[in-house]
């Protein structure tokens, strides 16, 4: 007690706010019974990690902040300190719970209102794994701010490299700063639109700076030293969900904000990462046990380490012939024999059965895998699932009981505790880019072909290159967009509202998303399309379909104006082809022919991109005889015209 | 919470380790000392058996937390000896000296306890503990004072990395002689560049050769001096990597391997096996290849281990403070420094 009470009457205690939960669904479905700063990493909980990082980085009190699963964090951190296990001997833990906190930036508020924070503080989102010395970071944020009264906030960045398994594509950022490391432009890639950095915004930070250092290579470590500033800052803005937002909310609005942003490259053996998806998780692990994060290391008591990168915990029991390459057993696992286990994560008290073979995939605690079953490539299953014998199971989230989800679906069910969870169930196949973005954010393939492929051969390394460039863009504005439109459509139609209500409603979202007019016109037919698609299918299809298509000609007239539009609606009608693979065969002969009965489009755009389109595609052939129907009126009709002259 | 507050002294010399703020193994020696100095002056004990358990406490409290420093740990249980010494002639009891009869028998009546008070035990110890205090504090002056009786004119001395013992030991002999320094850099750390630096200074002909190069250098040298990280119980060192091959290129030559160790870094430890993963640390690999390097790492697995363990046929001769002794003799001194029953706590 002596020693507490000694912290709290110094004057400048270090402090430090860690945020537990991700507030987002990438851990779907183990998260739903483990919060994520309890899951084993390399047999340890997470937290552990962090709080030994703080402690050693040299924290004297932290403030946990929880919103989910209190009770079970709360019993952690009381087992800790009856314990006495290293961190709790020099830190001094504060849980603060509040439910009904929604997001990163929320929480912050909720910490600003409790006025804890005294001065410049450590500011941790979730799962941060690190080994870095806090005082000398913190020393350095108080000289700047000597100089500069607006510094806000110091972030910590990795130099990685591209291409390197923990630089996960989502959090590739384009980063300039000057000479004195303000951070002067800062874009996460994946997260906008273009995911390019157009040259003439840069110009007049040139103008402006005699030196400045861009780098794409960074990777945050999502920690960040910040001035006692940043909660009211969070206080005042309360559209800032995310530090990213608070990043960009304070470069754009540098001068009536008056904050400033600086950063800091961690040198040497320095590491800093944060667990916030099950990429990043598989990456954090192989590098803890490769102890890139020394002197934080994974428990080498009651843990052995095996040939070819494995850890099992002693607990665990493995039967003969069964092989293990670069996975984490934790404890009471049994396992059968002839198992063969691949690039995976079992967690505690899972049982599997003879000659199961797991590969690039996550086994929730509790599980229980029958002979024979096979789980591959990016499965992740939750508590107490049970896989039948011989069930093969690929790139699938899987959980214990039925989704309480509408559009759960009788084959969504593998066995009688084994259901197939949908990954994006609210917004159905639409957001084909969001599952993409999901199925590649889960675990990186160590595929030995693609590595040899690498060295090999330039070119085809730079065409993967560029793959991993472009899959997973999140949500972005125009995607919102998208989806508001089909909402106001699809509720027009239904409660046929008259459609210039409905003109009113795009152009207003068109405003509030700031999509260009092109964009416009493409995503509302795109959006006509897609519910057209929904329409009941039978004999009457079409004739439905008419009476829709007749039902948004109003909306069709309005965006349809000119020879641009058209070649939107076109590409519109383009992608929705491809994309929708079970559309009627006859579907998009007819719908061209509607449009070009009512004058939406005329001919030469038809056949103009008819002529882009590849041959010998689906599209081609079923477009071809329209397209040639059309050439043959034209040249009746000119030869009419001809003929009349 | 209780045990904790009794603890909170341990726990601060812990946390100061952790955070680097004591650095040196000589550091550590006296903080220790000085801690238990006051644990024996101010503590709340009565008997010399309560005594020992708070030490034992402590001792156990400092393992788990940083198996890897044995310094701590070996001047308290030293200091656990000095304890029982202290009790025995204070009270004027035999009972240490077994007799043979006595073991086979299996007689234990009289066996000491230490659970009697006695009364004039804490000036006692006091005073013992200042003597020993001196000797820490003398130990490497001492050490370095034996510098001339090793180190002759015009030869060639090998070193590795950076040792402050050992650094102190050649600047003594440069006094008298004249005599040549290779200085191994050690690789990933470099300490062997500041050595070389130190030892420049002092006017000390220095020259710095590369690890691979061990082998090709040894043969013009006439003696290896090294500091270690720790002496095990055989005579067995658990030293800075790279000393492994030194010893053994110097094995290949003949030339005398010598190796300078405060009394306080024998420890009363066998090793199992060293390739067990309890007796070497793995440092980060970042000072091997640096972690933006990319893709390269996907694929490659890098080590970079901070230990060597040198079996005690490679080491010629230790220098302690008290003088020279063969491997051989080790156990000799371990039974002088602890207790048997304080070898495992």
């Amino acid at each position: 007690m002596s020693k507490l009470k000694q912290s709290v009457t110094k004057e400048n205690v270090v402090q430090a706010i860690l945020v537990a939960d991700t507030f987002e669904d990438e851990f779907v479905p183990i998260s739903n019974n483990l919060p994520l700063c309890l899951f084993p990493v390399v047999n340890k909980p997470l937290i552990d990690y962090t709080l030994e990082f703080l402690s050693l980085g040299g924290v004297e009190e932290v403030f946990l902040f929880c919103c989910n699963h209190v009770n079970e964090v709360k019993s952690y951190i009381r087992k800790c300190i009856d314990e006495a296990v290293g961190w709790t001997l020099t830190m001094k833990v504060q849980i603060i719970v509040s439910e009904s906190c929604r997001s990163f930036g929320d929480c912050l508020r909720d910490l600003d209102a409790k006025g804890l924070i005294r001065g410049d503080f450590v500011l941790l989102e979730p799962g941060v794994i690190s080994n870095i010395n806090l005082l000398p970071l913190l020393k350095k944020h108080s000289e700047i701010l000597q100089n500069d009264k607006g510094a806000a906030i110091t972030l910590v960045f990795q130099e990685s490299a591209l291409g390197h398994r923990s630089l996960c594509p989502q959090d590739e950022s384009l980063v300039a700063y000057n000479n004195k490391n303000r951070v002067l432009f800062h874009k996460k890639i994946q997260k906008s639109r273009d995911k390019k950095a157009v040259f003439p915004i840069f110009q007049e930070i040139f103008l402006e700076n005699s030196s400045v250092s861009i780098q794409h290579n960074l990777r945050d470590t999502h920690i960040a030293i910040c001035s006692s500033s940043v909660l009211p800052l969070f206080s005042d803005n309360f559209d800032f969900q995310t530090k990213d937002d608070f990043i960009k909310g304070l470069l754009i609005n540098e001068e009536i904000l008056g904050s400033t942003i600086y950063c800091h490259i961690l040198k040497g053996s320095d590491y800093g990462s944060a667990i916030n998806n099950w990429r990043m998780y598989q990456a954090i692990s192989l590098e803890l046990k490769n102890k890139w994060v020394y002197p934080i290391v994974p428990p080498t008591k009651r843990n052995r380490v095996i040939p070819e990168d494995s850890i099992y915990s002693l607990s665990s029991v493995m039967g003969l012939n069964s092989t293990m390459y670069r996975s984490v057993i934790g404890s009471n696992v049994t396992i059968g024999e002839g198992v063969k286990i691949q690039d995976a994560f079992i967690f505690d008290n899972v049982h599997i059965e003879d000659d199961v073979d797991i590969s690039l995939s996550v086994i929730g605690p509790g599980c229980v895998i029958k002979k024979g079953a096979k789980i591959t490539v990016g499965s992740i299953l939750g508590q107490g699932v049970i896989i039948d014998e011989n069930v093969f199971v690929e790139n699938t989230l899987v959980q214990n009981r039925p989704s309480e989800d509408v559009l759960a679906q009788p084959e969504d069910k593998i066995g009688e505790f084994a259901y197939r969870l949908r990954a994006c169930e609210d917004e159905e196949d639409l957001n084909v880019d969001r599952i993409l973005a999901q199925k590649f954010s889960r675990l990186h393939i160590h595929d030995e072909s693609y590595e040899c492929e690498y060295d090999s051969e330039n070119e085809l390394s730079d065409s993967s290159e560029e793959l991993s460039h472009t899959y997973s863009p999140p949500p972005d504005d125009t995607k919102l967009f998208f989806t508001e439109v089909i909402d106001s459509l699809t509720r027009g139609y239904e409660d046929k509202l008259p459609c210039d209500n409905l003109i009113l409603e795009v152009n207003s979202s068109r405003y509030a998303y700031n999509v260009t007019l092109r964009e416009v016109n493409y995503n509302v037919i795109k959006a006509i399309l897609i519910i057209s698609q929904k329409l009941p299918s039978g004999t009457q299809y079409f004739s439905v379909m008419t009476q829709m298509l007749c039902y948004f000609s109003p909306l069709l007239k309005n965006y349809i104006k000119n020879e641009a539009a058209m070649v939107d609606c076109l590409q519109a009608v383009e992608d929705v082809a491809i994309s929708e693979s079970d559309l009627k065969d006859k579907w998009i002969i007819f719908l061209l022919k509607y449009l070009y009965e009512k004058d939406f489009l005329n001919e030469e755009s038809i056949l103009k991109w008819f002529a882009t389109l590849k041959e010998h595609t689906k599209l081609h052939t079923q477009v071809k005889p329209f397209a040639s129907w059309l050439q043959e009126a034209e040249e009746e009709d000119s030869s009419e015209e001809d003929e009349s002259e | 919470m209780k045990d904790n507050d009794d603890l909170s002294d341990i726990i601060k010399l812990i946390s100061d380790i952790k955070h680097k703020n004591i650095l040196s193994s000589y550091d550590v020696a006296l903080r220790t000392e000085k801690l238990l100095e006051n644990l024996i002056s101010h503590g709340k004990w009565d008997s010399a058996l309560e005594l020992m358990d708070l030490v034992k406490q402590r001792i156990k409290c400092f393992s788990q937390s940083l198996p890897d420093e044995p310094t701590a740990s070996n001047i308290m249980k030293h200091i656990l000896k000095i304890i029982r010494d202290e009790y025995q002639l204070v009270s004027k009891k035999k009972g240490e000296t077994h007799s043979l009869q006595q073991i086979v028998k299996g007689d234990s009546s009289n066996v000491l306890d230490y659970s009697e008070n006695v009364s004039n035990l804490r000036s006692a110890l006091l005073d013992h503990l200042s003597e020993y205090k001196d000797e820490l504090e003398t130990s490497t002056e001492n050490i370095a004072a034996q510098a001339s009786e090793h180190i002759h004119s015009n030869e060639t001395i090998l070193t590795v990395g950076k040792s402050r013992t050992v650094e102190k030991f050649l600047k003594s002999a440069s006094k008298q002689r004249l005599f040549n320094v290779i200085v191994v850099e050690g690789a990933p750390s470099y300490l062997g560049h500041s050595m070389a630096a130190a030892l420049a200074k002092s006017n000390i002909q220095t020259t710095v050769i590369p690890d691979s190069a061990v082998f090709a250098m040894i043969s013009r040298v006439n003696k290896v001096i090294i500091g270690t990280h720790t002496v095990l119980a055989n005579g067995a060192l658990r030293a800075t990597s790279g000393i492994y091959v030194v010893a053994l290129a110097a094995k290949h030559y003949s030339i005398p391997v010598m190796v300078l160790s405060h009394m306080y870094k024998l420890t009363p430890l066998y090793l199992g096996s060293n390739d067990h993963d309890s007796f070497n640390i793995c440092a980060s690999p970042a000072s091997v290849i640096p972690y933006s390097f990319g893709s390269v790492l996907n694929s490659a697995d890098i080590k970079n281990p901070m230990f060597d363990h040198v079996p005690p046929e490679l080491v010629t001769l230790f220098i302690t403070h008290q003088g020279g002794n063969a491997p051989s003799y080790i156990y000799r001194l371990l039974s002088e420094m602890y207790h048997p029953d304080d070898y495992e706590i």
